[in-house]
């Protein structure tokens, strides 16, 4: 489903596949992306995330409305690909523990939104 | 003489500057020992706090494999915290399969006995059938459990040889005052390694490694002209084993991203800002580029402190290969989506970092059992792996 993003981020659409509404979700799509649609994400959404942040801040986190909630996973998927283009340059992080070694838990504040 | 390359060595006589053996993390029968006289006799972390179980049935299970236990922590109806033993009194089946949850009560999947939230044997099905059953005496065994500033910790010894309080040592006067309570669980994250516990958390306990093994994710840190190693400058080792490291980082030019994430709170590498009096329970005060102090509770976890924000993390020992690492960071509860991007940068730095911290113990800790050496060479910033050594050695004799 391609609905588009509240105003005035309708020009994101394009991108809604990577609102995911969990960390976990957002890691494993981070890390089976390759480097190009990382880079054109990121450098797409590094101008939007202040402005993003400023549009949502209009609501009380607890009350954000449900077709405002893809904005804030785009801006927190964001910061999954700012490590790959800023310091990693590859998708994944190199020499590490393999990702097929983690689980990642909700914590508060993700729990709430998603609620 | 003071050596100011080499200041802990003269701070600790009694640890030496020898080599250490490798023993204590390869040989088998030596985590037996640890088994018997550490792990079962410690106050264990839950990595859990009071505030995560706020309501009447509220419960965590958690199963602590090296001590073939699992424990319920519960809030009773009478508002109190009890750990119990995740074991069924009638025929030994475990009791709760879930993770976490709330309830009046756990209701055995295998014959149906009932045990209210208190842990009391509160419903046997088909009763009549049984000779003299003794139902007050069969409630679920208890733990002991006590809190330190809204830590749950768990004792299974039958009387604890030691408080939870005496075993916070120094950390009750040096890290009690910090605002725990300001903060909320932001995330967690359990990963999986094939090492000895000891390799695993040895290391998390320098910042020597940081050069190479962070030498990308926290490069903008590396590339101050003074010291590239990182060298602390505050290692306080206990005789219990506890050991605060204060970790510093100079001052860096923020990436586009850490400036967005900057702007709207604290973040990893950068801290929030607020003078010295703004974090009580932390060595901001005496250490210059304060980034934040690692606490080790002796013997494997730690609650690491910084400028707005904490982590809990700990090592948790399976087997003399076997070791689960588990982290709960912890932030002021985000009333505003800028707080929740802004700490989203944080988590992924953290998670991204530890991953890297895990990426050499196990291949480490096969070097190890080849036998090709038998002992490690420290240096005076390594003083806490030789301190841990030390102390398990000590402790297993
Ligand atoms: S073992 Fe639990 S009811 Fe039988
Ligand atoms: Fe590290």
């Amino acid at each position: 489903m391609n609905n588009p993003l509240p105003e005035p981020f309708a020009h994101l659409t394009p991108y809604r596949s990577w609102a995911l509404s969990t960390e976990d979700a957002r890691m494993r799509r981070r890390i089976s992306a390759s480097m190009s649609e990382i880079t054109d994400y990121y450098q797409t959404l590094l101008p939007e995330i202040d402005p993003i942040a400023k549009h949502l801040d209009k609501w009380p986190l607890a009350e954000l409305p449900a077709e405002q909630k893809p904005l804030l996973y785009l801006a927190m998927m964001f910061m999954e690909t700012a490590m790959c283009v800023e310091f990693f340059f590859d998708p994944d992080v190199p020499e590490a523990l393999g990702a097929e070694h983690i689980e990642l838990y909700a914590g508060r504040s993700e729990q709430l939104v998603n609620s | 003489m003071n050596n100011s390359t080499r200041p802990f060595a003269d701070i600790y006589p009694e640890i030496g500057t020898g080599p250490v053996s490798t023993a204590p993390a390869v040989d088998p029968a030596f985590f037996e020992r640890e088994r018997e006289k550490i792990f079962r006799k410690m106050w264990v972390n839950m990595i859990l706090r009071e505030e995560d179980l706020p309501n009447p049935g509220d419960y965590f299970v958690r199963d602590i494999e090296v001590l073939d236990a699992s424990v319920i922590v519960v809030r009773g109806d009478d508002g109190k915290l009890r750990a119990l033993h995740n074991v069924c009194t009638h025929r030994g089946n475990r009791l709760v399969r879930d993770e976490s949850g709330s309830c009046n009560g756990f209701q055995c999947d295998f014959h149906g006995w009932v045990f209210n939230n208190q842990g009391e044997l509160a419903f046997v099905t088909d009763e009549q059938r049984f000779h003299h059953l003794d139902k007050p005496s069969l409630g679920l065994a208890k733990v002991h459990l006590d809190t330190w500033r809204g830590f749950i910790f768990v004792n299974f010894e039958e009387t604890p040889s030691q408080s939870l309080e005496a075993s916070m040592a120094d950390f009750n006067q040096d890290l009690k005052p910090f605002p725990f309570e300001n903060m909320v669980l932001a995330g967690r994250y359990r990963y999986e390694t094939n090492a000895n516990w000891k390799t695993t958390m040895n290391a998390f306990q320098e910042s020597y490694h940081a050069a190479f093994v962070h030498k990308r994710s926290v490069r903008q840190c590396l590339e101050d002209d003074g010291d590239p190693y990182l060298a602390s400058q505050r290692i306080k080792l206990q005789p219990n084993g506890n050991q605060s490291i204060s970790v510093h980082l100079p001052p860096h030019d923020l990436t586009p991203t850490e400036m967005i994430a900057y702007g709207m709170g604290a973040t990893f590498t950068q801290g929030g800002d607020g003078n010295v009096n703004s974090f009580p329970g932390t060595a901001q005060a005496q250490i210059e580029n304060w980034a934040f102090d690692l606490n080790i509770m002796f013997p494997f976890s730690r609650i690491n402190v910084g400028a707005g924000w904490y982590y809990v993390d700990a090592f948790w020992p399976v087997a003399h290969d076997r070791t689960v690492y588990e982290l709960a960071f912890y932030f002021p509860m985000p009333t505003s989506a800028g707080a929740m991007i802004s700490q989203e940068y944080s988590k992924i730095v953290l998670r991204d970092l530890s991953r890297e911290d895990l990426f050499t113990n196990e291949v480490t800790h096969n070097a190890l059992r080849s036998g090709a050496i038998k002992s490690i060479q420290l240096s005076d910033q390594e003083i806490a792996v030789r301190h841990q050594y030390e102390k398990v050695t000590e402790f297993c004799r």
